[in-house]
């Protein structure tokens, strides 16, 4: 899948648990999830970051997390399909082997963007694609791994019993 | 990933989850170090640098490309918008989502610094249903904001049907949050 500008028709058959009226998000949001993860970081420390990560996925994805209970690794690919629909200059191939779920990005939207605007992208940002996700999963049985990052990578979803544990420094820092 | 298509969700949490850490000390810097300076710095470069011309080149930019059903007012001494709709606090209200005691509070927790540096006061208002106006002007200039339809005619929000029929809040000559009438 390669998508660069959301359907609306596809957007009105989504798994995504909050709806706007508009097919993609504003790039420009982007910067400030940055600087959100820079001013946590910098005020409150790197621990206070990796906790909003699992927080954020706990709390504000609960409904993500019930999506993936219910529908499974069948669940996973079609959510992140239609999330990466949804995300502007995103390119991401979804697909699925026999006990995974496999999001390749190409073209990671965000990081892309941070350097587009000149911006300093946070060293950990690509942390937070894990922490989250990690929340997330914790309430549906299901796992990850990362490996890459500042704006490529490749996210591997499967049922937590496979026993596969991330490696943090798999996880390439942001510049 | 969290993203940008549901960002004034996240956002949203943000407020709350900084609230719960250290109150709302902490949610007013994070307003104004994380957003106003950090990441709208190329707003504070605009209007800093152009001024008035800078705001509209902001505003026309950023809320038509959030969807917003907005419009601007302009002379040579102040800029105003009249917000009928905004995408972002419409988004909230879509999806049922109030973690936050007062999400509309954020524009201001991070334009009053950028406007305060700028060398202009803020007059505003929010009916924390989507609707608002805001007028900018230098900040040694006492006039007051413009009555109802005298500057921006029949494009004035406080002409709609709805406006005042949920409780406002109401800033004038404000720097940030702290002066909400």
């Amino acid at each position: 899948m390669v998508q660069k500008d959301g359907n609306p028709s596809v957007l009105s058959n989504s798994t995504l648990p909050y709806r706007d009226i508009k097919p993609t998000g504003a790039a420009g949001f982007y910067l400030g999830i940055n600087a959100t993860f820079r001013f946590i970081h910098d005020t409150y420390g790197a621990e206070a970051l990796r906790q909003y990560w699992r927080d954020l996925g706990s709390r504000y994805f609960a409904p993500v997390s019930k999506i993936w209970s219910e529908g499974g690794l069948a669940g996973v690919g079609r959510y992140w399909r239609d999330f990466f629909g949804a995300e502007p200059g995103a390119e991401v191939a979804v697909t699925s082997e026999f006990d995974r779920v496999i999001v390749q990005v190409a073209r990671c939207p965000a990081i892309q963007h941070l350097k587009n605007s000149q911006r300093e992208i946070m060293p950990d940002f690509c942390e937070h694609c894990y922490w989250v996700s990690r929340a997330i999963g914790q309430a549906s049985g299901i796992s990850l791994v990362v490996r890459g990052g500042n704006g490529t990578c490749r996210q591997e979803f499967f049922h937590s019993c496979a026993g596969e544990v991330q490696k943090l420094e798999d996880i390439a820092r942001c510049s | 990933m969290i993203g940008s298509y549901d960002f004034c969700g996240h956002y949203e949490f943000t407020f709350a989850w900084l609230d719960e850490l250290g109150g709302i000390e902490a949610v007013r810097e994070y307003w104004k170090r994380a957003i106003s300076v950090d990441a709208q710095r190329h707003v504070r470069e605009l209007i800093l640098g152009e001024g008035i011309a800078g705001m509209n080149k902001y505003w026309d930019h950023t809320l038509e490309e959030e969807a917003a059903d907005h419009s601007f007012t302009a002379d040579q001494d102040r800029f105003r918008i009249d917000m009928h709709a905004c995408p972002s606090k419409g988004f909230l209200l879509r999806n049922d989502l109030e973690q936050y005691p007062d999400y509309c509070d954020h524009c201001i927790g991070w334009i009053g610094p950028l406007m305060q540096d700028a060398g202009f006061t803020v007059d505003h208002e929010h009916d924390h249903c989507g609707k608002c106006w805001w007028e900018f002007r230098k900040a040694n200039d006492p006039t007051p904001p413009s009555q109802s339809g005298e500057f921006s005619a029949e494009k004035d929000v406080r002409l709609s049907g709805e406006w005042n029929s949920t409780k406002l809040d109401i800033f004038r000559r404000a720097k940030d949050d702290r002066t909400k009438g």
